[in-house]
């Protein structure tokens, strides 16, 4: 896989100890040009994870069912997505793009190639 | 309303939330029990009120009555004994010795015990007349509504005295009764035999309404249901002879079959439209209200087919719904939007160089985005052989580990359940791009483009019919 299944790295550090789960979210969005947040067993998260690779961008990606406190973040995904479905979340430079279909229809309306040139993801 | 209150206290236990909260409140002051008049606090906001001195009150009516009393619907029935308003009650005047004792407790005691001569027979509660004249009436619904309104302002009385409470309701009511009769504080045993006899009878009198409730609920449910089914099929002039519940699957793809039957005549009536407009050299704003009236239909099929999708997943993504000309092309339940745009490029020329990168980058994107749909289903594909395989070795008889086995199939099941997401992002992306294209085109070109969508399919349609009539040798 191209993208960074390392990015727990950075979470490990003991600063995170304590926070809100949805500053977490918001937090670990901002670090990175294009992060998404997924479950490892959901199948729509892998095609949205083939979709950044196939263009070419590296995204960084949380698999909320490997993080202890994932659940607590999944609950904070699905009150700001405002739907049932948590995963997949796509953040770009810091800002949440949507769960599949937003991401889906900005690429075919044309908005994703200069979001993600726009957060340094993609070099033309 | 007090004598009432009393009454239904005392004869309808544990109605249900149905019913006028009154009953409810009877109830909890009867019986020193929060919870249904908890409900009726809920229903009304009323605070809390504390029946205890009430219930006490109400003790020698109890007694009085419970030997007359059945449960719910009595032969003989205490005038007590209005349960459900809708439920006819037989009353038989019974002119009580008692009667004039409750009488003078206007709110507490069951009025209607009392007034049993003048009760009416399908009357839910007739509280003592002379204690509230104004309760006395033939309509039940009108009734509740006399002993809604007669409790709303009873939370006012909330932490009232059980005397106060007595006086607001007897003033309520405008009874002309005066003082308020406090029973005696005996609670001896048959007397708890025949207040747990009253709640018991009265919840089960309760929940045999709910039950009936629901049935009647469900059954108008089915029944608009199967006359919203009828009207579709008479208008497609099929006649469905839907099943029950069971068969709802079925029919959600039937339902689609024939919504999507219509919807291609409705199409053709829009392509037609495009192309008496184009041929008439209407203005740009005329032909772009029709082209918006020919977006929208295409919207609705999708709408439409997310419908079907959560009915019946497999008759949508297997594409059982097209003529098999068209099931040739299939990708995830539908067309696959890059190899539209492929077919209609050429159509569009001329194209400005603008509009033709726009439709490079559109065709680039949908590209890209097929293939991680394509490349999530295979990954679906992947978890859920490996699901239906983890149930336990392919060589071993299939009751050889049962728990496993069931197990994995219950994962197999929801893994199965994900289709329908992947079947609603490929709609969406064929919506997407359909509305891309609308706006890359100018009104002309974009009339052109939706003709050529619309014959190209009607021409795959018409394949469809000449091979399944072709000569067979």
């Amino acid at each position: 896989m191209h993208y960074q299944t390392e990015a727990w790295g950075a979470y490990m550090a003991p600063r995170t100890a304590g926070t809100d789960p949805l500053e977490r979210v918001e937090r670990l969005a901002a670090e990175n040009a294009v992060v998404i947040f997924s479950i490892s067993s959901c199948c729509m998260c892998h095609a949205v994870k083939r979709l950044f690779c196939g263009m070419g961008v590296n995204p960084t990606v949380y698999e909320l069912d490997e993080d202890p406190r994932g659940k607590e973040m999944e609950k904070a995904l699905v009150r700001l997505l405002g739907s049932s479905q948590a995963v997949p979340a796509v953040f770009i430079g810091g800002k949440l793009i949507g769960p599949m279909d937003r991401v889906m229809a900005s690429h075919i309306n044309g908005s994703l190639v200069p979001l993600l040139k726009e957060a340094g993801a993609l070099w033309l | 309303m007090a004598s009432n209150n009393n009454t239904r206290r005392i004869s309808e236990v544990g109605l249900s939330d149905s019913e006028p909260s009154t009953q409810h409140l009877v109830y909890g002051v009867l019986h020193g029990i929060s919870p249904p008049s908890s409900n009726f606090i809920d229903q009304h906001g009323s605070t809390a009120y504390d029946f205890g001195e009430l219930e006490e009150a109400l003790i020698p009516k109890v007694l009085q009555n419970d030997g007359d009393r059945k449960p719910l619907l009595g032969i003989h029935p205490p005038p007590t004994l209005e349960i459900f308003p809708s439920w006819p009650v037989r009353y038989q005047p019974t002119p009580r010795a008692h009667s004039h004792q409750s009488g003078e407790s206007t709110t507490d005691s069951g009025s209607a015990q009392n007034t049993g001569s003048q009760l009416e027979p399908e009357s839910p509660v007739s509280s003592s007349q002379k204690s509230q004249p104004n309760r006395r009436s033939s309509d039940p619904s009108l009734h509740q509504k006399q002993e809604r309104s007669d409790m709303a302002p009873a939370p006012s009385d909330s932490t009232a005295h059980h005397h106060n409470q007595s006086k607001t309701l007897v003033d309520k009511r405008g009874a002309s009764s005066s003082t308020e009769r406090v029973g005696s504080k005996t609670l001896d045993a048959k007397t708890l035999r025949r207040l747990a006899q009253n709640r018991e009878a009265a919840k089960k009198s309760r929940l045999r309404k709910k039950a009936y409730v629901q049935q009647l609920e469900s059954s108008k449910i089915k029944l608009t249901q199967l006359e919203q089914d009828l009207q579709r099929a008479r208008a497609q002039g099929l006649f469905i002879a839907g099943a029950g519940g069971g068969s709802n699957v079925s029919s959600g793809a039937a339902i689609f079959d024939m919504e999507h039957a219509r919807w291609i005549e409705e199409n053709q009536r829009h392509m037609a439209e495009l192309r008496a407009g184009l041929n008439a050299h209407l203005p740009d704003t005329d032909l772009r209200l029709i082209l918006d009236g020919c977006l929208g239909h295409y919207d609705e099929i999708f709408r439409l087919k997310g419908i079907a999708a959560k009915a019946d997943v497999f008759h949508v993504f297997s594409g059982l719904w097209l003529t098999p000309a068209e099931r040739c092309f299939l990708w995830m339940g539908g067309f696959k939007p890059s190899e539209l745009l492929k077919i209609l490029v050429p159509q569009l020329e001329p194209l400005t160089e603008q509009q033709f990168i726009g439709i490079c980058n559109l065709q680039q994107s949908s590209q890209q985005a097929e293939e991680a749909l394509s490349q999530g289903l295979e990954a679906l594909h992947q978890s859920l052989a490996d699901t239906v395989v983890g149930g336990g070795s392919l060589g071993d008889p299939p009751n050889h580990h049962v728990t496993n086995y069931m197990a994995h199939m219950a994962i197999a099941l929801a893994r199965l359940a994900n289709l329908e997401s992947f079947v609603r992002q490929a709609d969406n992306l064929r919506q997407q791009t359909l509305h891309q294209l609308r706006r890359i085109l100018t009104v002309r070109q974009a009339v052109r483009c939706f003709l050529a969508i619309g014959e190209y399919y009607s021409r795959l349609r018409a394949l469809s019919s000449l091979w399944a009539s072709r000569p067979r040798e």
